[in-house]
């Protein structure tokens, strides 16, 4: 029996769909929505502008708080009695989410994210989690 | 059959011009827009004056390297639409992919392309060219390390970028002559704040003209069919605030969109080096892409400031082993007075990085697509005019 789950959350609709998922597959489990923000962007700015905040914690949590607040609102709606943990981490998404999988027993995530430029830039974020996690991974398409 | 090519030649001018504007005016104003400062119509007329200036002034420097020096015959009218075919082409990719092409390197690429292919190419040139390449993000990554780590925090602290409600100024009407004086909200701190903001970014509008207005002239100029340079300035200056007043409306929210991401006072300090770098480069006859110092300094501001926990002996020294527990430390010093985490957040169990943020082996696939971008460009010329002599 899984009862420790990881969803890395991007914000995108394929992320909420890996939650649907994992609330659907896993109604038992611990289930830690994971957010990492300031990711490699076209320009940087993302970034920089995190880097340039007063308190950086803050900033971060601040960013992160709209993709937990949607995550929230999926599992209400998807009557899970389960209460979300929520994690933020900054830099590289494939990094921060390998990083953290360690510490919970699967790991689903949504196939991809954005655009093809964020493809460009940060790569497909699942298919190298899927690579390189410590734990098993499902990929929800 | 000239006139024909000629005509070619300006739709393709236009078109690479007015995407040129697009994505330069969105840089140059997206920060004063979003922060209220001017209207997107304002900022697009402003924009059309200043590139004007910019290309009718130091832009000849780098229009004389781009058709005369990089290859050591004269740009034929043929090679010369040909290229701004390709340059079109780098911009479409870059369009359709949401990916930064630089569009000085593009064109670099292409007529070096042309030069390889029909063996005239000025090697000297080209070298001094790309040395200037390597050099310049250096050197906008090392000045945006300094301003982040060193001046930044500190002019921060000093100075408070605000918009208040009202106009700005107003007209004084009691005495006989009427004059100006402050709106009804405005504190002399945001008058001149206010007025930085504008000038910077006119600054900044006159090296993007002094560096992309050859990128959509050059290639016409310097042939016994081509255009006068000052015609082929002004086709490109008017087709560059076509797309200011244009497409522009939606890159001001997309690429400046990136720049609002940080502090306007930040991208004050990204867009004065950024200009500056540009400038100066344009001047000496090398073309640059003002996106490219651009992207360096954002990267260097943020690399800097999230560097802070480290002093400078340390890192010579290689002994930052003991980076977390001093980053710790300053920031929990930061957060003087924030006690419990907010309700529903539970605490994350480590202390946030800043230098996370910019993982080196990210910032290198970026940099990658610069030696793509040109590399590409230099062999579809290449190619292109090796299979189809007869045009070079």
């Amino acid at each position: 029996m899984v009862d420790d789950v990881l969803v890395p959350m991007d914000g995108s609709e394929m992320s909420e769909r890996a939650l649907e998922y994992a609330l659907e597959v896993f109604p038992e489990a611990d289930i830690t929505v994971l957010h990492v923000v300031g990711e490699p962007s076209s320009m940087w700015a993302g970034a920089t502008g995190l880097a340039l905040a007063d308190d950086l914690e803050e900033a971060a949590n601040e960013h992160a708080a709209e993709v937990f607040e949607r995550a929230r609102e999926i599992a209400t709606d998807a009557d899970a009695d389960v209460d979300l943990d929520t994690e933020v981490e900054l830099g590289h998404p494939v990094r921060a989410i390998v990083g953290s999988a360690a510490d919970h027993e699967t790991v689903v995530i949504g196939s991809h994210g954005g655009s093809i430029a964020d493809r460009v830039f940060v790569g497909n974020v699942a298919e190298k989690v899927f690579r390189r996690s410590p734990v098993p991974v499902v990929v929800v398409r | 059959m000239v006139e024909t090519v000629l005509l070619v030649g300006i739709v393709a001018s236009i078109f690479v011009g007015f995407n040129i504007g697009g994505s330069s005016t969105g840089i140059t104003w997206g920060p004063s827009v979003g922060a209220g400062i001017v209207t997107k119509t304002t900022a697009a007329a402003v924009m059309t004056f200043f590139v004007f200036f910019g290309g009718w002034t130091v832009g000849r420097n780098v229009m004389d390297t781009l058709s005369e020096g990089i290859i050591t015959i004269d740009l034929t009218l043929t090679a010369g639409v040909a290229v701004l075919f390709f340059i079109g082409l780098g911009m479409l990719v870059a369009n359709i992919f949401g990916v930064p092409v630089p569009t000085s390197m593009t064109t670099v690429g292409a007529i070096a392309g042309l030069g390889l292919a029909t063996g005239t190419l000025n090697y000297a040139t080209i070298a001094e060219i790309i040395t200037w390449w390597i050099v310049t993000p250096v050197i906008g990554l090392w000045i945006g390390v300094l301003i982040g780590r060193y001046i930044y925090p500190w002019v921060n602290h000093r100075v408070d970028i605000e918009k208040s409600d009202g106009p700005l100024l107003r007209l004084e009407r009691r005495g006989s002559i009427p004059t100006p004086a402050l709106g009804p909200n405005t504190t002399q701190q945001e008058l001149g704040t206010t007025l930085a903001v504008f000038i910077i970014g006119c600054y900044m509008a006159f090296s993007a003209g002094a560096s992309n207005v050859p990128n959509a002239a050059a290639p016409l100029v310097g042939t016994i069919d081509g255009l006068e340079a000052n015609t082929a300035i002004i086709i490109a200056t008017l087709a560059i605030g076509l797309g200011g007043f244009t497409i522009a409306r939606r890159t001001m929210e997309s690429v400046g969109g990136e720049l609002s991401d940080i502090p306007l006072l930040a991208a004050l300090f990204v867009m004065v080096t950024a200009s500056t770098i540009t400038t100066i480069l344009s001047w000496a006859g090398i073309p640059i892409s003002l996106v490219m110092a651009t992207v360096m300094t954002i990267v260097g501001i943020g690399w800097g400031r999230a560097t802070r926990p480290i002093t400078v002996r340390k890192a010579v020294t290689r002994d930052v082993e003991n980076r977390d527990i001093e980053s710790g430390a300053i920031v929990a010093e930061e957060k003087v007075g924030e006690t419990a985490p907010k309700i529903g957040e539970p605490e994350s169990d480590e202390v946030l990085r800043g230098a996370d943020l910019f993982n080196p082996r990210a910032i290198i696939k970026y940099v990658s697509m610069w030696i793509i971008g040109p590399s590409m460009s230099t062999i579809l010329a290449y190619g292109f005019f090796t299979a189809l002599p007869g045009i070079a």
